[in-house]
């Protein structure tokens, strides 16, 4: 009886010996020896990055980028994951749990309040970054999504932004000269160049909201009607505000009573943009569409035209990627040193080119390469237009709501009032907590 | 008088009277044999456990731990970047107050009800088909197969094109017909069907394994039987071959509906759980709690609620089986 409940049980030992081998394992996968010893840095920096992907933009970061950074510090390393937006959640989530948080992480506009709030972040402020001398190089409002509290937790590289795009062709075609400036000419224009043929079936849509993600392509509509996600103080949300509930009410009637685009006609995975084939008119854009537009159809160069959409205000859309460094990196200012590095002048040039963003530097405006991209350099030039989702630091919780609740209005599940009340409900229920 | 012969010879004792005497202390012989024949048994036993070793292991670390984790971190709310704050019984509280969870618990249901009995109906006929003296019979098992081995985010990526309202060839094949073309992931009232139909088709080949397993130890002497009596062959099938499958059914069936209510990469790839949460499911609720929310305390408790749910489907199931075997 004895011997079998010794053998039943597991003692102290095991466990301790267990454990402190697992430690000894994970300190072995860390971030490799030496740390930061006055100026020169050595040993080996991790880097969580959902931009560079693919081959092309693992090359430019490790072909260009990085050797120009281990110029000026040899003795450093860098360890890089690369990942994407859609699994960028899962890596960071896996990555705190287990406490194995790289030493910088890349990730959007809305993302750095959470992980500030609860510690996860390195204040940059702490290490010689402010918001001062950001604004020197920065749009102040693109500054603001890297800083919390007054502090700076996060550095700019890049700008995703979201706009209205016309096909002139088109526009000419039907007698148009100009987009829409307005959202009364933007649905008139739309009905009109809404073509269906005899059974009823859209062929072109007038104006395609589909394939934005529902989101992003809502937001430019309520910052267009005067609308914000939030309020002022960040207390409360405030998409559901009369603006808001506007916004939405329109874009359920160019679908319902305007019939400029059925649902399912496009999607956020289409192959190509309805832009580009001729499928749409007018609709919704991010400035990566000329990426895009020279892949798919380069002759079209002359016919894509950005615009603002404009309600009791120009609306634009910007998100982004900011780089930040980890609160535990026993390596902070050499990391500082990176983030620094991938948002230097050149650095940013070769990761926007490649990605065909908007940098987010002001510098940039003069590059060759915002002056050959015209819906970069329309971003660039109304970037005073532009409004960011996110605030509260629960906005990553919030966010996921937001797609289903905008489709549930444009499929006439739930009237745009009920749709908005019942998200901001979750959302006020998110921020309690 | 004579000395009775004894029925069984006796061993003589050693003439010469120098036996040795057994030491103090030793066993007695019986006792000697036991402990012989117990040293091997403890040998084998130990063998036994080292062998189960790895799998014991496996199982602790990877399954019971999780388990015993997820259901503590259940009563916590854990948003991974705070550490866990107890809460008590407050994430089964907002689970059930959850419209979403509950249309995902519903829309779980309805895949599993049609996805299970129907891909079983059409694996039990395929398994009959392919059972016979074909020609091609193990290209048509292999290909019948094939989509149970081939990743399922393949699978669905097919699909995908598949459904494309534009380019699919399913909408071609509408047209051809002269019907109407759909907008199958997109319209909350075709979506989920939609995810059905691929969730049947990828289903069906490892039931028809099965099935067809099960059929290849059937007794033909019932058949050659049944023919003499001059029963036909649907009559056989119903009369005799489906009988005698019940066991293969019953084990088909709690597999499939384990696995059915376990349906993520599907949803993940073909719908992201629209169009307005019209095709969302349990496990891509609890996926969208852990990793979308960083709320791992309620993807928990979700995750202790499909566990309980499969819990007692598998006790039901099992009970069912135990009284048909009996």
């Amino acid at each position: 009886m004895r011997n079998r409940s010794h053998r039943g049980r597991v003692g102290p030992g095991p466990l301790a010996a267990t454990a402190a081998a697992l430690a000894l394992v994970l300190a072995g996968c860390g971030s490799g020896d030496g740390g930061d010893d006055g100026g020169e840095f050595s040993g080996e920096l991790t880097l969580l990055t959902p931009i560079y992907e693919g081959s092309d933009g693992q090359r430019l970061l490790e072909e260009e980028i990085l050797p120009a950074f281990y110029e000026q510090y040899p003795d450093l390393k860098v360890s890089v994951d690369y990942t994407t937006y859609g699994n960028l959640n899962e890596k960071l989530t896996t990555a705190v749990a287990s406490g194995l948080v790289p030493d910088l992480m890349m990730m959007g506009v809305g993302w750095v309040e959470a992980f500030a709030a609860n510690g996860v972040l390195a204040n940059l402020t702490e290490l010689g970054v402010t918001t001062e001398s950001l604004n020197e190089v920065y749009n102040p409002a693109i500054v603001q999504g890297g800083v919390v509290d007054g502090s700076v937790y996060a550095l700019p590289v890049m700008l995703d932004t979201r706009f209205g795009c016309v096909r002139s062709d088109i526009l000419a075609d039907a007698g148009y000269d100009e987009p829409p400036s307005n959202l009364e000419e933007l649905r008139e224009y739309a009905r009109e160049l809404t073509v269906r043929n005899d059974d009823g079936t859209l062929e072109r849509a007038g104006f395609d909201m589909l394939s934005m993600d529902l989101r992003q392509m809502y937001e430019v509509f309520l910052f267009a009607n005067g609308g914000s996600l939030f309020t002022e103080d960040l207390s409360a949300p405030a998409f559901n505000s009369p603006e808001g509930v506007e916004a939405l009410q329109f874009l359920v009637d160019l679908i319902h009573t305007d019939r400029v685009e059925d649902i399912g006609f496009s999607s956020t995975d289409a192959e190509v943009h309805p832009l580009l084939n001729g499928r749409a008119a007018m609709g919704v854009c991010h400035n990566n569409l000329w990426v895009s537009l020279q892949e798919a159809a380069p002759e079209l160069a002359d016919q894509i035209q950005p615009f603002l959409i404009t309600g009791t205000q120009p609306g634009m859309f910007f998100g982004g990627t900011l780089v930040t460094v980890s609160a535990n990196s026993d390596k902070q200012e050499a990391a500082l040193a990176l983030a620094q590095h991938l948002t230097s002048a050149e650095a940013s040039l070769l990761a926007n080119e490649q990605r065909g963003n908007v940098p987010a530097r002001t510098d940039l405006l003069d590059s060759d390469y915002v002056q050959s991209n015209p819906l970069v350099q329309f971003a660039m030039e109304n970037l005073q237009y532009a409004q960011r989702e996110g605030g509260p630091p629960q906005w990553l919780e919030i966010r996921g709501d937001f797609a289903p609740a905008v489709e549930a209005a444009l499929l006439g599940e739930k009237s745009a009032q009920q749709a908005l009340d019942d998200l901001a409900a979750a959302a006020t229920e998110a921020m309690s907590r | 008088m004579t000395t009775p012969t004894p029925a069984v010879a006796v061993p003589a004792e050693p003439a010469t009277g120098d036996a040795v005497p057994p030491r103090r202390g030793a066993p007695a012989p019986a006792t000697r044999r036991r402990s012989a024949r117990r040293s091997p048994l403890r040998a084998q036993r130990r063998a036994g456990w080292l062998l189960l070793a790895p799998a014991l292991a496996h199982v602790a670390f990877w399954i019971a731990i999780p388990v015993v984790a997820a259901l503590a971190l259940s009563f916590t709310d854990y948003t991974v970047l705070r550490p866990p704050r107890w809460i008590g019984l407050d994430n089964y509280v907002e689970i059930l107050g959850d419209e979403v969870f509950r249309q995902a618990t519903w829309h779980t249901v309805v895949y599993t009800f049609f996805t299970v009995p129907v891909a079983m109906a059409v694996a039990v006929v395929f398994a009959v088909l392919l059972n016979q003296r074909l020609l091609g019979r193990a290209f048509y098992r292999a290909a019948m197969f094939l989509p149970h081995v081939t990743a399922t985010v393949a699978i669905s990526m097919v699909w995908l094109w598949m459904f494309n309202p534009q380019y699919g060839v399913l909408n071609a094949a509408l047209s051809f017909l002269g019907l109407p073309t759909q907008v199958w992931l997109s319209d909350p009232d075709l979506a989920l069907w939609s995810v059905i139909l691929v969730g049947i088709w990828q289903g069906i080949g490892i039931k028809m394994l099965i099935y067809l397993a099960a059929l290849q130890n059937l007794d033909q002497s019932l058949y050659e039987a049944a023919s003499i009596d001059g029963a036909s062959k649907v009559q056989q099938f119903f009369r005799i071959t489906l009988p005698l499958l019940k066991p293969a059914t019953f084990f088909v069936f709690v597999v499939s509906i384990i696995g059915a209510f376990q349906v993520f990469e599907l949803i993940y790839v073909l719908t992201d759980g629209g169009p307005a949460n019209a095709t969302t499911m349990m496990t891509y609720e609890v996926y969208r709690s852990a990793f979308e929310d960083f709320r791992m305390g309620l993807a928990s408790a979700q995750s202790v609620v499909l566990f309980a749910c499969l819990l007692i489907l598998t006790l039901l199931s099992r009970r069912l089986t135990r009284s048909h075997d009996e």
